[in-house]
């Protein structure tokens, strides 16, 4: 058997160097995010208040989670939130994109876009949850417009739902919005020019020429989208009591909250958030399963 | 030569990150400690600027007549996250050495051990004896007779009413006149809603917690819950006859909750003289004086069955030292500071917001002056009670049975399938 032939010291060197600079991101993904996930995946099967004792019953929490209807109506509200925002939030971002392609000024609207996104969402919500009113400004233009009775997005249960999609979408349009811009810059001139040439127009060009080389950009939005709206919470939690009027604007991440803070049941809630991630895991796989058929990579 | 020197640079990048490391642990806090020949204690609790300005100002007068203690006050804005914060630092044993703990919370905090006996210190006090604080405010803070936590002041559920509503749907008598001569019945409550509903007027709005049921019930002479800690409402005739009839008045609009209202709707409502009646605490005298007419509202007890004054919900919150506190003398002279006759004062006088829970001493007067009944508010605190505590005991139950009832009052289910929901919940959990 032949020696392996020993390392040069100065590559032995550079790994050490190597993990010198990755351990702190390390030791930081391994106490804030992998401990506390198995802590967390441990607990769904205990029975836990926070301070007592904490007791093994297996499989308990999640057949109960599977027995609650207000577990399914989170699921529900979740996925209806993300079966809005996406599209929509794409497609106004893709739209806005393609306007301000070649607009003069663009970085002025690109910074008016991007001023939510930076934005504290605790803020956005509570500026939201004025306006959201019956007696607020969007309601009274609404009555007076088409003459009905003001709506009132925030205790209606009909309504709660689409008055926290309008402001999730309002609130991640920036963020859309640039990363479409870079996917547009992306696309080689010289492949528009030809199109141009061969007498395309300006929505041929769109609909063939950039929207498909566009469409690696789009998946990783539409992931990054989905998850995004999988995990809604903080504007569910400023805008309504207790996840909203009959639960309309319960979330999944919300009901997670709800059981470990307010019910103290910690096992439920590790429970209902182990569920959200094998979901979470499923429509990221489905999505990456598709994207054959869907995105155009350039070769 | 060169690899000499990466070892020395890795050296001393190492002790960086090793200094940068300890300073981190330094700046994550420890107990409060002694400073200086002080003790430093941690108190904290949640409260809106107002309060807070209060509780900050009672610090510092604690901290002038008690010159050996330090007060670091550690205030959240709003409750839910307050709790949150509070079971996070129990169950790390970083908890300040006092807290406030709310009446659906102490139950659990009793019987998971957090909480320190406080009998000792109430038996060798003359100011926070046991016996001066209103019997039924203790509720779930008391446990085979030990006492976990001091009502630090309370808010007796009170029928806070507009004359000029009243008088706009034909209504002579008054009702705190009538309390006051021991004629205020529910009959009489109930015409005078049917009088303010048939004049296009809102007859009364209820919060719906567990307040709202369980007072309305007493006022019937009903039980909720037997002397063993049994949810009896269901069996019990007269607490389903009064629930049956406050179910009906909801549904027929006459009564409202004020949760399913847009918020501020319900204070609106009392201003512009739409709203008879508005159940709620003493912090109703704020919404009046926006409406600048003071001398319009007045304040009664619930509507008895006989007409005299019949037990009703008091809502508090208590003060509870830490069991694992290291300075518990002084967390103990500042909790008796804080919720005598005198702290009590301090703390509500001067627009406060609350009744103090301390019986029969000078703290009283800061109810006194407005509005024309205040002393009513005194009279429900000393015979009113706390949530129940096999179900205050359980966290999160007092808003599943609220839920219920809710769906009562709405139409959406049945007076029988409330009760048998009702039931279920409260053996399940219990």
């Amino acid at each position: 058997m032949a020696k392996r032939p020993s390392q040069p010291s100065w590559r032995r060197r550079d790994r050490l160097w190597g993990y010198f600079f990755v351990a702190p991101q390390t030791v930081g993904m391994a106490v804030f995010v992998l401990l506390p996930f198995c802590v967390g995946l441990v607990l769904s099967f205990t029975n836990w208040d926070g301070l007592g004792p904490v007791h093994w019953i297996g499989l308990a929490n999640f057949t109960t989670e599977l027995r609650d209807p207000l577990f399914f109506k989170a699921i529900e509200n979740t996925l209806l939130i993300a079966l809005i925002t996406v599209p929509v939030g794409l497609t106004l971002a893709v739209i806005a994109a393609t306007a301000l392609e070649h607009v003069r000024g663009r970085s002025v609207y690109l910074t008016f876009l991007f001023l939510p996104v930076v934005t504290s969402s605790i803020a956005v919500s509570l500026i939201w949850e004025q306006l959201l009113q019956q007696q607020g400004p969007i309601s009274t233009v609404i009555a007076k417009v088409f003459r009905i009775s003001p709506p009132d997005w925030l205790n209606n249960p009909d309504l709660i739902l689409i008055a926290v999609c309008a402001v999730i979408i309002w609130s991640s349009l920036g963020l859309n919005v640039v990363i479409f811009l870079a996917g547009l810059k992306t696309i080689p001139p010289n492949v528009i020019e030809a199109a141009r040439v061969d007498g395309a127009g300006p929505v041929r060009v769109f609909w063939r020429i950039k929207l498909p080389l566009l469409s690696p950009v789009m998946f990783f939005s539409t992931v990054v989208a989905v998850i995004s709206s999988f995990q809604t919470f903080d504007i569910v939690y400023v805008l309504t009591a207790n996840g909203g009027p009959d639960n309309g604007a319960r979330t999944m991440v919300y009901h997670i909250y709800d059981l470990g803070f307010l019910e103290n049941e910690f096992g439920l809630s590790s429970a209902a958030a182990v569920i959200l991630f094998v979901m979470t895991l499923l429509v990221t796989g489905v999505q990456f399963a598709l994207q054959g058929r869907f995105v155009h990579y350039e070769r | 030569m060169r690899s000499i020197w990466h070892t020395r640079r890795m050296a001393s990048l190492t002790a960086v990150a090793a200094l940068g490391l300890c300073t981190l642990a330094a700046c994550s806090g420890g107990d409060g400690g002694t400073v200086a020949g002080k003790v430093t204690i941690t108190w904290t609790t949640w409260g809106d600027p107002q309060e807070l300005t209060a509780f900050k100002a009672f610090d510092t007068q604690f901290m002038k007549t008690h010159p050996t203690i330090n007060v670091v006050f550690d205030p959240v804005a709003d409750y839910n996250d307050y709790t949150a914060k509070l079971l996070i630092e129990l169950s790390s044993h970083t908890a300040p050495d006092v807290f406030y703990v709310g009446d659906d919370q102490i139950g659990k905090f009793v019987s998971t051990g957090q909480l320190e006996p406080l009998n000792a210190i109430l038996a060798s006090s003359k100011q926070i004896s046991a016996s001066l604080f209103a019997p039924g405010l203790f509720g779930a803070a008391v446990s085979k007779g030990t006492y976990y936590g001091v009502p630090t002041d309370c808010n007796p559920d009170a029928f806070w009413y507009d004359k000029t509503a009243l008088k706009a749907a034909g209504i002579t008598q008054d009702p705190a006149t009538l309390a006051a001569e021991g004629k205020w019945t529910i009959p009489v409550f109930l015409a005078m809603v049917d009088k303010l509903h048939a004049h296009g007027l809102n007859g009364a709005a209820f919060w719906n917690y567990w307040s709202t049921p369980y007072s309305w019930i007493s006022q019937y002479g009903g039980q909720v819950y037997n002397s063993a800690g049994q949810f009896v409402l269901p069996s019990d005739p007269v607490s389903v006859h009064a629930l049956q009839v406050m179910a009906q008045y909801f549904q027929d609009k006459s009564f409202l909750v004020a949760d399913t209202l847009p918020s501020n709707q319900p204070d609106t409502m009392f201003l512009q003289h739409k709203l008879g009646f508005y159940v709620q605490g003493r912090y109703t005298i704020s919404t009046i004086d926006q409406g600048g007419d003071p001398g319009n509202y007045d304040v009664a007890p619930w509507p008895s069955a006989s007409g005299k004054i019949t037990a009703s919900g008091v809502a508090t919150a208590y003060l509870a030292i830490n069991k694992s506190t290291q300075h518990m003398s002084a967390a103990a002279t500042f909790l008796q500071a804080y919720t005598d006759a005198q702290g009590q004062t301090l703390r509500l006088a001067g627009g406060g917001n609350a009744v103090p829970s301390i019986r029969g001493t000078s703290a009283d007067s800061v109810v006194y002056g407005y509005p024309a009944h205040a002393s009513s508010l005194l009279t429900m605190r000393s015979l009113g009670f706390e949530d129940f505590a096999p179900e205050a005991a359980v966290p999160g139950l007092p808003v599943a049975m609220a839920a219920i009832y809710l769906n009562l009052y709405q139409g959406k289910v049945s007076m029988s399938a409330a009760l048998s929901q009702l039931t279920a919940l409260a053996a399940k959990e219990s």
